[in-house]
């Protein structure tokens, strides 16, 4: 137990970094999925193809190899740009690369999701916004963003747990540095140690298994507050599908 | 000009390539395996969270909702350690005596001889069940909704023929569950494909790590500097071959969609 106790304080600091990516990366991630998702829904054919193509791409790829492949585009810009710019240290750092290659991927799950949304938006609701009179602009913003984003908010919970479990692969595919360990890292540094498999990897699980609970809770009340005009809510489903 | 195709078709088919192209086995035969494995595993599932004894209900449940509430990479380095581990601990019970339990100064494993020692094909073999494992347990909630989702006409039809239970299972219930899970499998599969990509954290020499060699700057000291850090290349046609396996799936799962909903009303569709 007292070993117990001592393994859950070695994994505290390690948690913050798969916390930084993952709150680094959603936010930016929102904004850049909303733009996919309304690009793809455009009717010019050209912004529309562009953001099928990059969704379908970001999808269709592992994020292991999204990894590595931009970490080794960066390096190979290393020489002729960020070197005599003198932002190397900054665009080369686990801690930017990590969260850029996250947004990257996040965007593209998450604008399908608001795509799917986008479409299951109901017709008469924007044909009487239309009969009013709104602007493009008045439309979006009055009737098919308080839709899309009720439509979309427990997929998108699933998919922001997902990315959270997907920062577990950060350190494999990017430089360890000095300190900076995640839970993985620290869970395989530990077990290569003492070989006790069961006990490190178990924290690190139950670690990612809190945090995935109190995200559900957190975007839960948002669900709530979003629904708070409902008469009954329908509630957040706590075992969602978590396919992507 | 055609010293330029003579060089690239010298360089494309060298020894380290050949490897390179070789290893894309590895990855097939995981995608295949771990998908069978996940098909299996669902049913199994499924069936214990359909069953009418409560404890093995509890294991279904227990089993789709542990396996997916911990990223798929930590289960998928910690099934294989922990297998290997576990071998080696019974064949310590077996073969340590206590001469040789005092003679192991490190921690693991207990005596010299109680050693496995895993080579490229059992850790292969150990990443595919860890895969079937993993995606089992979302192929569990998929198979479980789509045995919900078959018509209750159809298997009453079924019993009212005098169908034993298990005859209605197989022949009706399961027959026509596919209709319904299919969609939800193309997604499971297209996770499988991708999971993939991570063999190389278990020591097997797959498409990422020769991808990660052969790019690396390569430096003969007889021709001097062949290439720089080609790495990003490299890295760029894998990004594009799962790209493409990807689309060719997507096509395969829709062939098999239209191949199974035949003569199933077009409303499951």
């Amino acid at each position: 137990m007292e070993r117990f106790l001592a393994e859950l304080a070695l994994f505290a600091p390690a948690v913050v970094f798969n916390v930084y990516f993952a709150a680094a990366s959603v936010p930016l991630g929102f904004v850049m999925a909303v733009f996919l998702a309304l690009g793809k829904n455009s009717a010019n054919p050209l912004i529309s193809r562009l953001s099928r193509g990059y969704i379908y791409a970001f999808r269709g790829s592992p994020l292991f190899i999204q990894f590595f492949m931009v970490y080794s585009l960066a390096l190979s810009f290393n020489v002729s740009l960020w070197k005599p710019m003198g932002i190397s240290w900054f665009v080369l750092h686990p801690l930017f690369i990590g969260p850029l290659v996250l947004v990257l991927n996040t965007a593209a799950y998450t604008a399908e999701i608001f795509y799917g949304a986008l479409r299951a938006v109901p017709r008469g609701e924007i044909e009487a916004a239309r009969a009013y009179g709104m602007s493009q602009r008045q439309q979006f913003r009055h009737v098919i963003w308080p839709n899309l984003i009720r439509l979309a908010w427990p997929a998108y919970t699933n998919e922001v747990v997902f990315l959270f479990h997907a920062t577990a692969i950060v350190y494999f595919a990017l430089p360890v540095i000095g300190q900076q360990k995640d839970l993985m890292i620290t869970a395989k540094e530990l077990f290569e140690r003492d070989y006790n498999a069961f006990l490190h990897f178990s924290v690190a699980a139950l670690y990612f298994l809190a945090v995935s609970l109190v995200v559900f809770f957190l975007f839960g009340l948002v669900y709530q507050r979003l629904m708070r005009h409902m008469p009954a809510a329908p509630g957040m489903r706590f075992a969602p599908k978590w396919i992507r | 000009m055609m010293d330029d195709i003579a060089f690239w078709l010298g360089y494309l088919t060298n020894g380290k390539h050949l490897t390179w192209y070789a290893s894309f086995q590895f990855t097939i035969f995981a995608a295949l395996a771990g998908g069978g494995l996940a098909v299996v595993f669902g049913l199994i599932g499924a069936t214990l969270k359909n069953s009418r004894f409560w404890p093995l209900r509890l294991i279904g449940s227990i089993y789709s909702s542990i396996v997916r509430g911990v990223p798929d990479v930590l289960f998928f380095l910690f099934f294989p350690l922990a297998f290997e581990q576990g071998v080696e601990w019974l064949m310590a019970t077996q073969l340590c005596t206590p001469e040789t339990l005092a003679a192991q100064s490190a921690a693991w494993p207990p005596c010299k001889d109680a050693n496995w020692f895993l080579g490229t094909p059992e850790y292969l073999i150990l990443a595919s069940v860890s895969l079937g494992l993993v995606y089992g347990a979302f192929a569990t909630n998929v198979i479980h909704g789509a045995l919900r989702s078959v018509p209750k006409g159809q298997l009453e039809a079924a019993r009212a023929y005098g169908m034993s239970a298990r005859q209605v299972l197989w022949r009706i219930h399961i027959r026509q569950m596919w209709i319904y899970a299919l969609p939800g499998l193309s997604n499971v599969w297209m996770l499988i494909v991708k999971a993939t990509s991570l063999l190389s954290l278990l020591q097997i020499a797959d498409i990422v790590l020769w991808a990660d060699r052969l790019g690396a700057p390569n430096f003969l000291p007889t021709v001097g500097l062949v290439h720089e850090d080609w790495r990003w290349r490299y890295y760029l046609v894998l990004f594009v071959f799962y790209i493409l396996v990807t689309l060719v799936s997507e096509r395969a799962f829709g062939a098999l969609m239209r191949r199974a909903g035949r003569g199933i009303l077009s409303e499951a569709r």
